[in-house]
């Protein structure tokens, strides 16, 4: 018999007069991963709330452990025992893990703290995981993939029977995330269970037993195991998988002598030792760093941020310091928020990057009524005068990119470009590159998890601080390692089943997932009982 | 319209002369305090007046105001088409010992038309008892299961048998609670019925965990619970698709719940579809909006949740998942301990 650990049974969320969540059904069994994947993520946060509180429900009810812990009759505000891991930390800073594993917590009454006795018991738990840390560290001296391994030894301690992890996928490496996911199985042997939650159904593949689907603050379908692949990628993706696929399918092999336009010659800095790199033009390169230090010494050098101690950056031949070259544009992390000035109306946005290449843009009132001209159809005639909060999250995105464009550089750094986007908003990222791409600007994506890049990557460069660890081209992505994604398309495309396919599936040609973790009995119907 | 004034309702003048008292109280515990710093008075009239403050402001919030709002949130529940069950009216604030019996009266009058629903809906299975003479009925079909077996026509026969099968479960058997066991039975007799209209077209497979089917299958749920769904699922998933259908019933069993799942593989229906269907197996269900033109389609399912609902409370009942082009799943979920003295005691039975 089976456990419940969690339901949430019919349940209806309205917060100041919109619906956020309707019909809402989950449950998740003793020991079990549920994977949960996100088409879009409306409604996410009033979910996330729910599982962290006992908020007012509209109607349903809500059980932990098989009790009732909301419903649409509950009045008052309660606090469930179920941790949510993010890509933002939720550890103390200025405490070692052991304080915010053992300390920070409800029910601690000890007067004296004794940090070697806290050390000691969390040993074990270090010893159980394979993680080789210090109790006493800081925590904000933890890398991400440590740092969520803390969350979930916190909660595990903690006694919650539910951990939910949000997107922690597009914070770890591949590595890390193999590591990570062998650490969820642990304890979902000892009982815990776990709500995965992603917007990228390979990870969810790797390591749910069930998968949930969700949109519009509704679960669609909860399909097991076996039926993942098959019911969900289908239904999912099949869009952007026809987008993928007709590039592929249209992207012969490189051309040959492609000129370089960007060179990295021994570049260093502290954590980084001599990376050298060639951007050609025109092309779409994916650099995956191996760890998240030396993704952010790299993002500190193309921000400007992170002094070089040797080595050189090469623009069309020539030296060029960090920043000093508009040849080099650099798209940051979550571009709509931090690329945009609000102060400034979409017009004067628009032509930011411009000012190097054009003169007297500001003052040149032709060369601005020429750009309004050319945009109008794209953007409308009210976008040019109004102002950036005033934009939709996608129009937003696209003044970034077309900002990007007409500053033409020669490459463009863009750093994870698809971190925490939904799908649909994935496909317009896509599109949006693609076009940076058909003008011949190179596109380098900075990645820590290579989720949506491969999809348009024509070379894969690892890196770690040692510099290139590795360099992949496209026609070996399909000996990629399994967990890759898109790596079924790249390994059609050698096989040539691509060619002439009329109705292709996005499940075909990738390894079958396992049978059933669940014992059970099926049997054809009618047979004798 | 004339503006009716905050103080008409007695609920604000409560609240108004409670916070009158407490702002005499605080005004007064000042008073004490300016009184001791010009030394005309000592100083534990301010600690009394204080006292007196925190306390009532405690005892107005947790005494007044909360049980206050819970009442007034029941009562929003209640306007919005939320029916409140006799454990529920207790929790409201009483404002006086005659709303007690005015919440009781309220009860019954709401819970008489449900319960002439279901009488009504019983009268119905009774008259259509009456209407058929069964034997009459079996006696027919057995003759013609009698000659299609002389005239070699064994599929004939067989099919007679499973609809003779189906009828004598349906018609004749008016409990309303049934085995697990013996709803399975009928939805095979159902299936082997339909198996002559779609051949090889149409599958059914049934998953449970195998040491536990001797619980599942001896569980209690409604009678004509499973049997619907499955049609729904022949007719509106399978039916329109092209190829195979695969039918799939799931069982699967918790501390405190059975949980049923029937899928197909069928075309499924669209998000708008999907949510609408589930607003009417949810809110709409218990709505006392009784004025609302029906809804056409899922009719079937409608009423086994209403059933499900009557039964065994609205913490149980049916949701479904679907997605256009890749099936449907129905859920039902039911409790595995049911106590039938105390359903039939609420003369549901």
């Amino acid at each position: 018999m089976r456990r419940e650990i969690f339901r949430m049974e019919r349940v209806t969320c309205i917060e100041q007069g919109i619906t956020q969540l309707e019909d809402f059904n989950l449950q998740i069994y003793e020991g079990e991963i549920m994977g949960l994947l996100l088409i879009n993520a409306y409604g996410l946060q009033t979910f996330l709330s729910l599982l962290e509180a006992s908020l007012p429900l509209y109607d349903g009810y809500i059980y932990y452990c098989g009790r009732q812990v909301n419903s649409w009759r509950s009045f008052g505000k309660s606090y469930n025992r179920i941790s949510i891991i993010q890509s933002q930390s939720s550890l103390a800073e200025g405490l070692t893990v052991a304080d915010n594993v053992f300390v920070m917590r409800r029910g601690f009454k000890q007067r004296i703290i004794r940090p070697a006795l806290l050390r000691r018991q969390l040993e074990p738990f270090f010893r159980e995981t394979g993680m080789e840390l210090s109790a006493g560290m800081y925590v904000e001296r933890l890398d991400a993939f440590e740092r969520i391994v803390v969350e979930i030894l916190r909660a595990v301690i903690l006694g919650h029977k539910l951990i939910v992890l949000h997107e922690v996928g597009t914070i770890v490496s591949g590595t890390e995330l193999e590591k990570l996911h062998e650490i969820l199985r642990y304890y979902a042997a000892q009982g815990i269970s776990f709500l995965y939650i992603s917007l990228h159904y390979e990870e969810i593949f790797q390591i749910g037993d069930r998968c949930a689907l969700f949109a519009h603050g509704r679960i669609q379908r909860v399909t097991g195991r076996a039926e993942m692949e098959k019911d969900m990628v289908q239904f999912y993706c099949g869009e952007y998988d026809q987008m993928v696929r007709g590039r592929l399918e249209r992207l012969g092999p490189p051309p040959e002598n492609r000129k370089a336009v960007v060179s990295f010659q021994n570049v260093s800095c502290e954590g980084l030792d001599s990376l050298n790199l060639e951007i050609q033009e025109g092309e779409c390169l994916t650099i995956q760093s191996l760890s998240e230090t030396v993704f952010q010494r790299l993002v500190g050098i193309l921000e400007g941020e992170e002094p070089l101690t040797g080595g050189r950056i090469l623009v069309d031949g020539k030296a060029v310091g960090p920043r000093e070259s508009r040849n080099i544009a650099v798209l940051k992390e979550q571009s709509t928020r931090t690329m945009l000035f609000p102060e400034l109306n979409n017009m004067d946005n628009l032509c930011f990057g411009l000012s190097r290449r054009v003169a007297h843009v500001w003052s040149g009132r032709k060369i601005r009524a020429s750009i309004r001209q050319e945009y109008r159809e794209v953007f409308g005639e009210e976008f040019f005068s109004l102002y950036p909060d005033q934009l939709s999250e996608r129009q937003k995105c696209r003044l970034v990119y077309t900002r990007i464009l007409l500053q033409r550089p020669r490459a463009v750094f863009c750093i994870q470009p698809f971190k925490g986007g939904d799908l649909p908003h994935r496909m317009f990222i896509w599109q949006m590159l693609k076009m940076l791409l058909d003008k011949r600007i190179a596109v380098v994506i900075l990645a820590v998890n290579l989720a949506d890049s491969l999809s348009l990557a024509e070379r894969l460069l690892r890196i770690n601080a040692s510099g290139v660890a590795e360099e992949i081209d496209r026609s070996a992505f399909g000996s990629l390692p399994a967990t890759a994604p898109w790596k079924y398309l790249y390994q059609e495309h050698e096989a040539g089943c691509t060619q002439g396919s009329a109705n292709p599936r996005p499940g075909a040609g990738r390894n079958q997932p396992q049978a059933d973790a669940r014992p059970g009995q099926s049997r054809p119907w009618p047979s004798g009982r | 319209m004339k503006k009716i004034s905050r103080l008409h309702y007695l609920s604000n003048r409560v609240f108004f002369m409670g916070g009158v008292v407490l702002g005499i109280l605080l005004l007064q515990s000042v008073f004490s305090l300016f009184l001791f710093f010009r030394g005309e008075a000592e100083l534990w009239p301010f600690f009394l007046y204080m006292g007196l403050f925190v306390g009532g402001i405690f005892v107005f919030l947790f005494w007044i105001v909360r049980p206050y709002l819970r009442s007034e949130m029941l009562a929003g529940r209640f306007l919005d088409g939320y029916v409140l069950d006799g454990k529920q009216n207790l929790q409201m604030a009483l404002l006086t010992p005659s709303s007690k019996e005015q919440w009781e009266a309220v009860e019954r009058v709401l819970h008489s038309p449900q319960m002439m629903e279901l009488n009504k809906r019983q009268a119905q299975y009774l008259a259509l008892q009456n209407q058929i003479n069964p034997h009459f009925l079996y006696n027919t079909l057995e003759s013609i299961r009698g000659e299609a077996l002389i005239a070699g026509l064994e599929g004939v026969a067989d099919m007679t048998e499973a609809l003779a099968k189906f009828f004598r479960y349906t018609i004749t058997k008016v409990e309303n609670l049934v085995s697990v066991e013996e709803e399975l039975d009928n939805c095979e007799t159902y299936f082997r019925i339909q198996k002559y209209r779609f051949g090889d077209r149409l599958e059914l497979h049934v998953e449970y965990e195998a040491e536990e089917f001797e619980e599942i299958m001896s569980c209690r749920i409604p009678k004509l619970t499973l049997q619907p769904i499955l049609e729904n699922s022949i007719i509106h998933g399978t039916e329109p698709k092209v190829g195979t259908g695969n039918l799939k019933i799931q069982f699967e069993r918790t501390e405190s719940r059975l949980i049923i799942r029937i899928s197909d593989d069928g075309v499924g229906m669209d998000e708008e579809a999907l949510a609408r269907l589930n607003r009417r197996l949810g809110r709409d269900g218990k709505s006392l909006d009784c004025h609302r033109e029906p809804e056409k389609g899922g009719i079937a399912l409608v009423n086994v949740n209403n059933r499900i609902h009557l039964i065994f409370g609205e913490e149980y009942g049916m949701h479904v998942y679907s997605m256009a082009g890749a099936g449907t799943d129905v859920e039902i979920t039911l409790p595995t301990a049911v106590d039938e003295e105390e359903i039939r005691r609420r003369g549901i039975l």
